[in-house]
């Protein structure tokens, strides 16, 4: 259970709150796992054109952190994640997620591997009682960091000039790389927007000696404070997935077949059979072939926003619905990913979303015609170049 | 290429009967036993004083069928023995086939009372005996396979002879079977010992008392085989003894004094066992009839999903139940009991709200000071004389832990209140055994020293034994099955878990 639940609580500061409170103008928090986030700081507009034009801050400190350590921690996370951890060296991260034993997700997340049997879990949902569940018979501890350890995400095509600036080398970071740089401090190249980035680790007390250190090296960078509107839309443009929105972590769900395996959500590239048994190994081994519903990534016709329209096949029937969609400032074009359920997710031609919009007082509804994207929308090469260029 | 289709881990009756059955249809199998002796918790002894099983009520002529033993077997033919409900002025009650008589030959009032409600409880324990001889349903088979169209036929079958009761039968039938005995046998029967004979016969070996709800399933599961009591010719091993030749006349390797260490997987399938003197014995399958958590502990976790290992070291088992054995210093009459009673089986239950009362401290990590007590007058082989009692309620989690005065103190406790019925007891008795459920963990494996390895509980019965996702005998890694007690339908000397289990694995095998 969340340490939040007395609602007299309220949202709760979080480590980087008086930082971020001087800045937020247009006073708009959203409660992150019981922490004042910003939603907009300023105007979206603004806060996304400084995450791909010139570098961003972004407090990820909500998230849920877990440390795992002990002899057993890398078999213990074989079988809970999907993919073989053993190929994540230490010094990199992962991008992993596990399953009920239905095959069906409970969360994604990072795992950073600190050092030898010393890992490091990053989550958007509360996992303490599964992993103390997924840890009974292991040799490993599992510590909650959650509330100690403070994560700010440095993001954009001058974010590693800002880095330069405040003094930290991370010229030697390829992406998933992680360095403990100082004492108190780890920074890896990781993110959530699909561009050149970095997120930074502290002690929760030191969180905002790092912030008033990044914001003095962004002096001349153009960095800006956002609120999480402006990562949500180039989290879409990179074609990553949010709990909640894109996929029901299945622990959270209380109707039947909520959950959703891997491979309907198009990460069957995180499955390894091969490793040894893993948490919804079986189950996935006969649902690889027969998945019900399958996650794509549209161009939409138009440029309404699509969120939550529903799609329709050539023959008017209904067969599934965009979980996110935007009018993208980048790719120049209306977005979505989207469930669409088999066997219309194998062809994905001729599908329409029915989106409905409001102008001025009148609803109508317009038929946009969806075309199947394979790609991320939006993938920068500055995202991978090592060292990274400075603007 | 392995030597053995399948290997049995755990000798004792489940383990002995599953192995037999396999060797029976052709399987190449092999038995193996941590002790020096076959038999597990039906012949386990110490020092060669009477076996923690003395007597049979549940044993099933089904599965000693499947494995070629006949029902009418000498060793399985004794007389049947009446119940004897000790009483402190010395007017003993006698529970016979026909009725209940005081021990002077007269009738007991309640007789026909109590007849009729056994007989009521022996019509249903003969409905569930068909849900006993099966696997739990809900099997995960193709709708129209032949072990579906069977499994529905079995329980189209026993929903007719459920109609066959009469609508109020019925009505009955499934207004008490969930309930709690104290309410059901109150009423019938007045308070007293009659009525506590019943009660008490509803919660030996299990940690319960009368108004737990689920205690009318135990009594009639107990009742389950027509509720006759007989002790084998030659005491328990003569009985296990006779598995054992059955199994070695199958074709069973036995091998006694190994103890497996691991159970091996290759490919998230069973490849065999490996054992503590380092010796690896390859097979396709392991039926174990170890608990759940020793099995999944001998495999290890990571074979099995975190949901499995949390369902199955959730399961429940806690033993209630110690053997205190008396030697008696000759062979004597015991005092204030004639000699035609003297060998039948005796309890101390006075009432329904003394097997209550015995529950209470149980519930807190006490024993009971004044305990629920089973005791047969017995010989072992070397000619010494034996009271061999089982004392309920003796928690496993005593509070302090079983240190030798608790053992002691135990031990005084069952005298004595043997004692208020049988005065001069203590007299007779040259020496004690107290074998607690501890003891009876650390020498069989059962948890808690459960006797059905998991609690006869209502969230542990059919589908849901021992744990929800694991009622059909198989557990996580291809070709591994779980055989014991902690299976449906459960322990008791019974035997059926490990028929069913074999079938179960029979059906898997190539």
């Amino acid at each position: 259970m969340s340490i939040f639940t007395d609602p007299k609580l309220g949202l709760i500061p979080g480590p980087f709150h008086k930082k971020l409170e001087e800045q937020n103008r247009a006073q708009n928090w959203y409660d992150w796992a019981g922490y004042a986030g910003p939603g907009v700081l300023d105007s979206v507009e603004f806060e996304y054109f400084a995450l791909r034009n010139q570098a961003s801050l972004f407090d990820i400190s909500p998230m849920h952190k877990y440390r795992l350590t002990g002899p057993d921690t890398t078999a213990m996370l074989n079988r809970l994640v999907t993919r073989d951890v053993r190929k994540i060296s230490v010094g990199r991260v992962g991008y992993a997620v596990w399953c009920d034993e239905e095959g069906m997700i409970i969360d994604d997340g990072t795992l950073f591997h600190l050092g030898d049997n010393d890992w490091r879990l990053c989550c958007q949902e509360q996992m303490l009682t599964w992993l103390l569940d997924a840890a009974w018979g292991f040799d490993v501890s599992v510590v909650d960091e959650t509330h100690s350890v403070a994560g700010l995400s440095l993001q954009g095509p001058t974010s590693y000039a800002v880095l330069e600036a405040a003094g930290l080398d991370v010229s030697k970071l390829k992406p998933f790389d992680l360095a403990q740089i100082e004492h108190s401090l780890m920074i890896s190249r990781t993110g959530f927007t699909g561009d050149l980035g970095y997120e930074l680790w502290c002690d929760w007390d030191k969180a905002e000696a790092l912030w008033d250190r990044i914001w003095k090296g962004g002096t001349h960078q153009g960095l800006r404070a956002i609120g999480y509107e402006a990562v949500n839309l180039a989290r879409i443009e990179a074609g990553f997935l949010t709990a909640g929105v894109d996929f029901q972590p299945v622990h959270a769900t209380e109707r039947l077949h909520r959950g959703q395996t891997p491979f309907e959500l198009g990460l069957g590239r995180l499955v390894d059979f091969n490793k040894g048994h893993f948490n919804g190994r079986r189950e996935l081994l006969s649902k690889r072939e027969n998945p019900r519903s399958l996650l794509l990534r549209f161009d939409v016709e138009g440029f309404k926003p699509s969120e939550g329209s529903l799609i329709y096949n050539r023959r008017k029937k209904e067969v599934g619905h965009i979980t996110s969609g935007i009018w993208s400032p980048t790719a120049k074009r209306s977005i979505a990913l989207a469930h669409v359920r088999m066997p219309d997710a194998g062809r994905s031609s001729g599908l329409k979303a029915e989106i409905y919009t409001l102008q001025e007082g009148k609803w109508r509804t317009r038929m946009a015609r969806l075309t199947p994207v394979t790609k991320a929308f939006f993938a920068p090469p500055r995202a991978r170049a090592t060292p990274p260029a400075r603007t | 290429m392995s030597q053995f289709d399948a290997i049995v881990v755990g000798g004792g009756v489940n383990g002995l009967i599953a192995g037999t059955l396999l060797g029976r249809r052709g399987k190449n199998v092999c038995i193996i036993e941590k002790s020096d002796r076959f038999g597990g918790m039906a012949s386990y002894s110490v020092d060669g004083g009477p076996t923690l099983a003395h007597s049979l009520y549940n044993l099933s002529p089904r599965a000693l069928g499947d494995i070629g033993i006949g029902i009418q077997h000498p060793v399985l033919s004794s007389k049947p023995v009446s119940t004897v409900s000790l009483s402190e002025d010395g007017r003993h009650i006698v529970f016979k086939n026909d009725g209940v008589y005081w021990s002077d030959g007269t009738k007991h009032r309640e007789s026909d009372a109590w007849s009729d409600l056994t007989r009521q409880l022996i019509t249903y324990g003969d409905l569930l005996r068909q849900l006993a001889e099966a696997p739990p349903p809900g099997g995960q088979k193709a709708i129209l396979s032949r072990g579906a169209l069977n499994e529905f036929l079995r329980l189209a079958k026993l929903g007719i002879d459920l109609k066959k009761l009469g609508k109020s039968e019925m009505r009955r039938f499934l207004q008490v079977v969930l309930s709690n005995v104290h309410d059901i046998i109150l009423d019938d029967l007045s308070e007293g010992p009659v009525a506590g004979m019943l009660a008490a016969d509803a919660i030996w070996g299990t940690a319960t008392g009368p108004r737990s709800p689920g205690t009318v399933f135990n009594l009639i599961y107990r009742l389950g085989h027509g509720g006759t009591i007989t002790q084998p010719a030659g005491g328990m091993c003569a009985l296990t003894d006779l598995m054992v030749e059955a199994a070695q006349k199958a074709g069973c390797l036995l091998m006694p004094d190994t103890e497996v260490s691991r159970i091996l997987l290759d490919n998230d399938a069973v490849s065999g066992v490996e054992t503590t003197d380092g010796r690896t014995i390859a097979a396709p399958n392991v039926l174990s009839s170890l608990a759940p958590k020793l099995t999944s502990r001998m495999t290890g976790p990571s074979a099995f999903d975190i949901e499995t290992m949390r369902r199955v070291r959730n399961i429940r088992a806690r033993g209630t139940t110690a053997k205190v054995n008396l030697r008696l210093k000759d062979s004597s009459a015991l005092p204030s009991l004639s000699d035609e009673l003297a060998h039948e089986r005796l309890i101390y239950a006075p009432s329904v709200e003394y097997v209550e009362a015995a529950f209470n401290p149980a519930k807190y990590g006490q024993m009971s000071k004044a305990p629920v007590i089973e005791a047969f007058k017995m010989q072992t082989a070397d000619g010494a004389s034996w009271l061999s009692t089982i004392v309920q309620y003796a928690p496993s989690d005593l509070e302090g832990g079983w240190t030798e005065t608790a053992k002691e103190q135990l031990a005084e406790i069952a005298v004595e209140t043997l004692s208020r019925a049988l005065p001069g007891l203590g007299d007779q008795i040259a020496g004690k055994q107290v074998i607690t459920p501890d003891k009876i963990e650390s020498a069989t494996g059962a948890p808690g020293g459960h006797w059905h390895h998991a609690e006869m509980s209502l969230d542990q019965l059919l589908t849901l034994r021992p744990t929800n996702g694991m009622s059909r005998y198989s557990m996580g890694p291809k070709g591994l099955f779980q055989c014991g007690a902690a299976t449906h339908p459960g322990g008791d000397v019974m035997g059926l878990a490990g028929r069913n289990a074999a079938l179960a694995a029979l059906e898997a095998l190539p």
